[in-house]
């Protein structure tokens, strides 16, 4: 995807004489002040059409004296152009743009969550992943990455029989802090003023949740009058690590964030970092990631569809979907050694070269699956209770598409054809034919028929990687290990003794980034995963942001369901699809 | 002996064999379910606990009653336990009306293969099926549990709306047949040779829904949303005290409702004579088995509607239906 323009960027010089457009390899970034900061993002989106908000995080400069820099990522769809807006917080302080883009809200707590900052106007400044209460904040340069131990957390041993000299096993006697149960009352109170009869918690532990997200639902009967939701119950502070980890430690980390599309989260990361590294991929390489993202595109929208009709009661779809889900889980599992966080591919290529026989497996998953996919629509599609239950459920208008900054199917389902592969085409996407089912509506439904179209265009795109693999000789390279930065594959190192040289010195000292930043993203089933680096040279980077499609997704949730039932809650959620390990991170 | 010593004999007998034969393969009825959910899944099912996992239902008995019992916290303990007395109680009740076979003379002694022959049976099974309500809204209220009283408040406006179209798609039978008596209803088709679906296929419709309703299944289980209630109003209930909401609910008031049906539309007992002495009995259970393999087969197939659908349908649809279809079987009747 190209970054704004030099045109749109001289205008916009013309009119704000005190921005500064700064043009990296990378991106390109504004400048600006903090006073002028609102009227030029105000102009971005209503003068020269950046609506689409992708992202707002802070990055934290220690030495500077205004040490927090505000930095918004927007997306112009008519132009297919993005851009960079940076700012400098004031005694830490930073104006609040949820009046500009509703999704704002829930980055800038965030921000305020983890560095501190505060955002004038916010409508309910709360923290978004720490608790109420939580003195610190982690991502600050000067929060130790392992916290600090301050509290003593007896083990059950010692609660039930006293602490002995020895301690009866070996561990550590201070802990950093936890949550205490009126720490979360505090944390829900603050929250949700209640409105009407009673406040139902629905989580943090509660199957319709599809994992460890706690929602708060102010009920009337039936009716859900305000909603409000407590994430960071997965937070692990992804971020936080990934700054002190060098650039190929962390990959198996982005495994970890939505763990039903482990590759592809795998594929939107490595993107970025060869992208700052400079790092070309061999062919091979790049076909074998597009045909495994796709497998696991498959893998991740059956999980969703087994789950969601889990969820409206159609007891036995679910089932049928695993039933599928077992043979790509098998393809992955013979091809990187693991089924669920597989850390398959690596920095300049994939870990290992394709195993004997996949694409032969492959070709018959292709061959079967058109029929599955038929059976799934014969029990759904035009079921009169499923139409009951999503049609005219949930309807996002395309306004809210780019005020609350949603992508993937959730965007496509309400006709905004936001689909980075095709916009920005990473791996072996540009060379590969698929289209991008859209929706008209905008409501379940739609998002339902979006995603079980998307599996179609999945299977053509495996379909023509197949043949692509089959045509290239077995002995093409899989990785390229010529590059200083990407580590040779394991049966070299143990039989070239430069490669093994090559390999200890990325190991111990990390891989050599060139200062810049970068910010590349990835198609996830889950909408856009985006990776943010900001390197001032050396192996780890200086800050890297994650944005999680999920987590934007899941923003617009509190706005839909309001004045709907409980039982609405579900289908919309389904068909929202969050992950909690994304939207935590 | 005197008269009446016999009779109470007779329907003591009566009494206990009914309830071991229906809390028994009311019981093994949910291993019935397990097996066809499963191979409708394309899985087995339980196959591990005796041959084909015939054990299996024992082995879950065994293991509700073992389990600790945990009341929640400023639960209304009187009514808690009331709760799963009055689930249980109108639904074994239900079979006290049901005749399973014509009457038969044993030792000189007349024995109707019925428990209760009274004549205004159906009008019982209105009133059993209606008190089944009060085992939901107590246990709701009694749990002190905010999802468990939603679900029983779900349950109770599916009831409440159900009860009022399954009292009208009835009254179609009770013109035709003359009686409110279930003998005579059984009785009356076979006089005329037509099982009563001929004349009322609306209301065996109708009926059909509203049995699904009652007993809680899909597509009508709003009440147990396992994914929005996390199993609704029984949701506090632990061991053998959770294990009787399914089994009454489920399992015996399904198994009721079905045979009712059989008895007011399909013509009861009746049926060919290839099975000898014990012909109109199989007929009998394999009308009803048919009708409760079918609420099975729906329940592993839909998903389900929501509670506000749910009494839509029921007030909106089927009650002006129902109405309709008994104004239309009087007029017929009358004239014609």
């Amino acid at each position: 995807m190209p970054w704004m323009n030099r045109v749109s960027a001289e205008r916009i010089k013309y009119e704000f004489k005190d921005v500064e457009v700064e043009y990296t390899e990378h991106t390109t970034n504004l400048h600006v002040k903090k006073e002028k900061l609102i009227d030029l993002l105000n102009f971005l989106k209503n003068k020269e059409g950046y609506r689409h908000f992708i992202d707002f995080f802070c990055i934290d400069f220690p030495d500077k004296k205004e040490r927090f820099q505000g930095v918004y990522i927007l997306y112009n769809p008519d132009e297919n152009e993005r851009v960079i807006v940076k700012t400098w917080a004031k005694d830490g302080k930073l104006p609040s743009v949820e009046k500009l883009w509703a999704c704002a809200k829930w980055a800038e707590r965030e921000a305020y969550d983890m560095f501190g900052v505060e955002f004038e106007g916010h409508e309910n400044l709360r923290r978004m992943f720490m608790w109420e209460g939580y003195e610190y904040f982690p991502l600050r340069k000067d929060f130790p990455l392992q916290g600090f131990p301050e509290v003593e957390l007896p083990s059950l041993t010692e609660v039930m029989h006293g602490r002995t000299d020895p301690p009866s096993h070996d561990y550590e006697l201070l802990h950093t802090k936890i949550a205490t149960l009126e720490d979360l009352e505090r944390t829900e109170k603050a929250r949700l003023r209640k409105k009407a009869q009673l406040v139902l918690n629905w989580g943090p532990l509660h199957p319709g949740t599809h994992g460890t997200i706690w929602f708060l639902f102010d009920l009337d009967g039936e009716n859900i009058v305000q909603c409000d939701v407590i994430l960071g119950q997965l937070h692990r502070g992804m971020e936080k690590i990934a700054e002190n980890l060098h650039y190929f430690q962390f990959l198996p980390y982005t495994d970890r964030m939505d763990y039903i599309s482990a590759i592809c989260n795998e594929l939107a990361y490595v993107n970025a970092v060869e992208k700052l590294l400079g790092v070309e991929v061999p062919e091979k390489a790049k076909y074998i990631r597009t045909m495994f993202a796709e497998l696991q595109r498959i893998n991740s929208h059956l999980l969703w569809l087994g789950t969601g009709a889990l969820d409206l009661g159609a007891l036995t779809v679910f089932l049928y979907a695993f039933r599928e889900r077992e043979k790509i889980m098998d393809i992955i599992e013979g091809n990187a050694g693991y089924r669920l966080t597989s850390a398959f591919l690596r920095i300049g290529g994939v870990h290992y070269d394709l195993a004997e026989g996949t694409l032969d497996v492959v070709k018959a998953f292709i061959k079967d699956f058109p029929e599955r996919l038929k059976e799934y629509h014969q029990l759904l599609t035009r079921n009169r209770i499923w139409l009951r239950r999503t049609k005219d459920v949930g309807i996002i208008t395309r306004e809210d598409v780019f005020n609350y900054g949603l992508t993937g199917p959730v965007a496509r389902g309400s006709g905004v054809p936001y689909d980075i592969r095709k916009l920005e085409p990473y791996a072996a996407y540009d060379e590969v034919d698929f289209d991008v089912p859209v929706g008209e509506v905008g409501d379940v439904y739609d998002r339902y028929l979006v995603r079980m179209e998307e599996m179609v265009q999945s299977l053509r795109i495996i379909e023509q990687c197949v043949s692509k693999l089959e045509k290239l000789p077995k002995s093409a390279p899989y990785i390229n290990k010529e590059h200083p930065a990407v580590m040779a594959p394991k049966e070299e190192v143990f039989k070239d003794l430069e490669d093994m040289v090559k390999n200890f010195r990325i190991v111990v000292h990390g891989e050599n980034a060139p200062p810049g930043e970068v910010y590349a993203s990835g198609e996830n089933p889950r909408g856009e995963l985006g990776f943010y680096i900001y390197s001032t040279g050396g192996s780890k980077p200086y800050r890297l942001r994650i944005r999680s499609g999920a987590l934007y997704n899941l923003s617009i949730f509190p706005k839909l369901i309001e004045g709907r039932t409980i039982a609405d809650a579900i289908a919309l959620l389904g068909s929202l699809d969050p992950v909690v390990g994304e939207t935590d991170r | 002996m005197s008269e009446v010593l016999i009779n109470l004999l007779v329907t003591l007998i009566k009494v206990f064999v009914v309830l071991g034969v229906f809390l028994g393969v009311g019981a093994y009825l949910t291993w019935f379910e397990r097996k066809l959910a499963g191979h409708i899944q394309g899985r087995l099912g339980p196959k591990l606990v005796g041959p084909f996992g015939l054990l299996q239902p024992l082995a879950d008995g065994l293991k509700l009653l073992t389990k600790e019992s945990v009341i929640p916290d400023r639960a209304d303990k009187v009514v808690y336990y009331l709760a799963v007395v009055l689930a249980l109680a109108p639904a074994i009740m239900l079979f006290s009306v049901i005749p399973f076979g014509p009457s038969f003379s044993l030792f000189g002694v007349e024995i109707k293969p019925i428990v209760a022959d009274v004549n205004i049976a159906v009008l019982l099974v209105f009133a059993f099926g209606s008190l089944l309500v009060y085992g939901t809204i107590f246990s709701g209220w009694a749990s002190n549990s905010k999802y468990a009283f939603i679900g029983s408040l779900r349950k109770a406006a599916v009831i409440i709306g159900y009860e009022v179209v399954l009292g009208f798609s009835v009254l179609g039978v009770i013109l035709l047949a003359g009686t409110m008596s279930t003998t005579g209803i059984v009785q009356a088709q076979i006089e005329r040779g037509v099982w009563f679906i001929v004349y009322q296929p609306v209301a065996f419709i109708l009926y059909l829904f509203c049995m699904l309703a009652e007993s809680g299944r899909v597509p009508f289980d709003i009440q147990e949303a396992e994914a929005e209630l996390v199993t609704g109003y029984h949701v506090e209930y632990g061991g053998m005290r959770f294990g009787v909401f399914p089994l009454a609910e489920w399992y015996l008031n399904v198994m009721a409702l079905s045979a009712i049906a059989v008895v007011l539309f399909l013509g009861g007992w009746s049926g060919p004579n290839i099975f000898g002495p014990l012909s109109p009995y199989l007929w009998f259970l394999i009308k009803m088995f048919g009708l409760v393999f079918f609420v099975l087969w729906l329940h592993w197939t839909l998903p389900r509607f929501q509670a506000k659908d749910i009494t839509e349908i029921g007030w909106k649809i089927m009650l002006p239906l129902a109405i309709l279809n008994v104004v239309i079987t009087a007029f017929v009747y009358y004239f014609i």
